[in-house]
């Protein structure tokens, strides 16, 4: 156990990184007027699915144009 | 000038969809996801538990110049993915708006609104797979110990030419289709090919741009860079200058509406 | 004088012929509709003259340009369902193309917050172009293909999709443009055409079937006719009409004695003397032009 906390430090960025992509990607969620498929369901994804949910609806989910 | 103006709205447009913030993440992530799995999920396998009492777990000696290499190994698989996907667009996705029906009736240089867009996401990329390389660096250097800056920054400059190829793969497809997803599909599909022809002639061919991360393996090994990799380095800068060239003439012939 | 001059302009798509040979020349400082249904060529021929498409035959020679000069810094264009950057402000927007149209930054910026207040969408020149409704997007679209003032300013269907408010305010719009440039728009609709066109091109399957100054047209497909109302029997006065020698034929059709003359002049001389003499109860005598939907009927059915 002893080790496991003394390893926080080194892994706390990757859970941060973490954080802020999720959190960026639910800001731009609410933000955009329309997705390609439901806000709702993208909102599942990207709490979900680790870093990964964030990811595809950045490059999925947006409307860009 | 144009190619600024250009140059500097695709940045604007990349700020406001907030691809500069997380594309450096995403790359961060990738970078230095497996340098920190390889060096800790023994440990923590360990610590957890669930082993029986006595067994000896062996840590493998990962050293440095290797465990950096892990960095690429992601984004050759992952990162190419990504540039692909946030470059699938650039041209692509302004053709298939109409956008481009308004901007290309200004008298816009083609060669210029080209290169203007590549240099943007290509400058986007670069800050990305700087700040993730970098932040590999210092977790190799504090858990596999040291690695020079030398190799480091070899790996790096070499590396980086495998990216410019990436991207401009993505810029040439581009200007041959009009739907951005087929865009992607035409780019990965093209990555994918090119590593099998690399395997299949892997060692006929030690120049195809994608011996570039082999020939770095070396480069770590032996802290010297290889003949092979100038020569290989040299051939994907020259192909890429040849796409974005063909890029233009593809551009000139495409008709730009229906 | 001429601004453009086309010749002989043919494009296929996939060997389907869309525009079949088109003659014709835009004169400077002139309104000029093309007109014709949906689906003559309309959006193919703008589209070729703005550099968007290459013709399949024919020439293309804008008069001010040298042999090497790019046309685009001398055109305008709207196409049918403009698209923008929908992240960007609408000024951004008219300064980003106003910049690749070569003006310098300040000037761009100057020339935007212009057109701006010229288009009336001022006040929303800070919002965001996504948020932007169909009449402001339209507004915002003569206002990029102003930018650079252009010699001739193309508008593809310019007011068809908006209500009659917008298309009101696009026509006046376009009238005050008229100072400056030359414009040729697209419709489908004929009232628009005929509202603020000085001279028009009908288009039919990708041919020009007329053209030329629209009072012109007017008075060369003008059928000479008189509509003639009178109070009781006006069945009895037929033969008394067919009489005259300047008239040709009358017919009954409603109540309405339709007659048609030879000599309109002359006619209408003869009739009112008659009338006037033999006391005939008169409602309405009227000289009926034809307009150009029945100009445009009668060219388009062949």
């Amino acid at each position: 156990m002893e080790e496991i906390t003394s390893m926080l430090p080194i892994i706390a960025p990757l859970i941060v990184i973490q954080l802020v992509l999720m959190i960026i990607a639910l800001i731009s969620l609410i933000k955009a007027e329309r997705t390609n498929g439901h806000k709702a369901l993208w909102a599942v994804l990207i709490i979900c699915l680790g870093y990964i949910g964030p990811i595809l609806f950045f490059i999925i989910g947006r409307r860009q144009d | 000038m144009q190619w600024m103006t250009i140059f500097k709205k695709e940045l604007l447009g990349d700020w406001r969809s907030m691809k500069w913030i997380w594309v450096p993440l995403v790359f961060i992530l990738l970078c230095i996801m497996d340098p920190l799995m390889t060096y800790f999920m023994p440990r923590i396998l360990d610590s957890v538990g669930g082993m029986p009492e006595g067994a000896v777990i062996e840590f493998p000696e990962v050293p440095p110049t290797e465990a950096i290499m892990m960095s690429l190994t992601e984004l050759s698989m992952f990162g190419s993915l990504l540039i692909a996907a946030i470059t699938m667009s650039v041209i692509a996705g302004e053709r298939k708006s109409g956008v481009a029906e308004l901007i290309l009736v200004k008298p816009v240089n083609y060669f210029s609104y080209i290169t203007s867009k590549w240099a943007a996401k290509l400058f986007l990329i670069f800050i990305s797979y700087s700040l993730g390389m970098l932040a590999s660096w210092y977790y190799v250097d504090l858990l596999f110990g040291g690695l020079s800056a030398e190799r480091f920054f070899g790996l790096f400059i070499f590396y980086f030419i495998w990216l410019i190829f990436t991207v401009t793969v993505a810029i040439f497809y581009n200007t041959i289709f009009k739907r951005p997803g087929i865009v992607l599909a035409a780019s990965v599909g093209t990555y994918i090919a090119l590593s099998i022809l690399a395997q299949v002639f892997a060692n006929r061919s030690p120049w195809f741009p994608n011996n570039i991360s082999s020939h770095i393996r070396s480069l770590m090994a032996s802290g010297e860079v290889s003949s092979d990799l100038w020569i290989a380095a040299g051939v994907t800068v020259g192909i890429s200058i040849i796409l974005l060239i063909a890029s233009n003439f593809s551009l000139r012939k495409a008709e730009l509406a229906e | 004088m001429a601004v453009v001059e086309v010749r002989q302009l043919e494009k296929s798509f996939k060997g389907k012929e869309a525009v079949k040979g088109l003659d014709f020349e835009l004169q400077r400082g002139k309104v000029i509709a093309l007109l014709g249904p949906n689906g003559a060529g309309k959006t193919t021929t703008l589209r070729m003259l703005s550099g968007l498409l290459k013709p399949t035959k024919g020439t293309i020679r804008f008069s001010e340009t040298n042999e090497n000069e790019d046309i685009r810094n001398h055109i305008g264009f709207l196409p049918q369902y403009p698209s923008f950057h929908s992240w960007m402000t609408g000024k951004e927007f008219l300064i980003y193309v106003g910049q690749l149209a070569h003006l310098s930054k300040d000037e761009a910026q100057e020339r935007a917050n212009e057109l701006l207040e010229k288009v009336g969408i001022a006040n929303a020149a800070n919002q965001r172009i996504g948020k932007y409704s169909g009449g402001m997007k339209q507004r915002l679209g003569i206002a990029q293909a102003m930018i650079h003032q252009p010699q001739l300013l193309m508008l593809d269907e310019p007011v068809s999709s908006l209500d009659p408010i917008g298309r009101r305010e696009v026509l006046q719009l376009m009238e005050e443009l008229k100072e400056q440039t030359t414009i040729l728009f697209s419709t489908h609709i004929l009232g628009d055409a005929e509202e603020i066109c000085d001279d028009l091109l009908l288009m039919h399957n990708g041919k020009i079937l007329e053209s030329g100054p629209i009072k012109e047209l007017q008075i060369k497909h003008q059928t000479s006719l008189l509509e003639i109302i009178i109070e009781e029997n006006p069945e009895t006065y037929i033969d008394r009409l067919k009489a005259f020698e300047s008239i040709e034929d009358c017919k009954l059709e409603k109540g309405k004695l339709l007659v048609a003359v030879n000599d309109m002049d002359k006619a209408r001389t003869q009739i009112l003397q008659a009338a006037l003499q033999e006391k005939w109860p008169l409602i309405k005598f009227e000289l009926r032009r034809t307009t150009l939907e029945e100009m445009f009927m009668k060219v388009v059915s062949g």
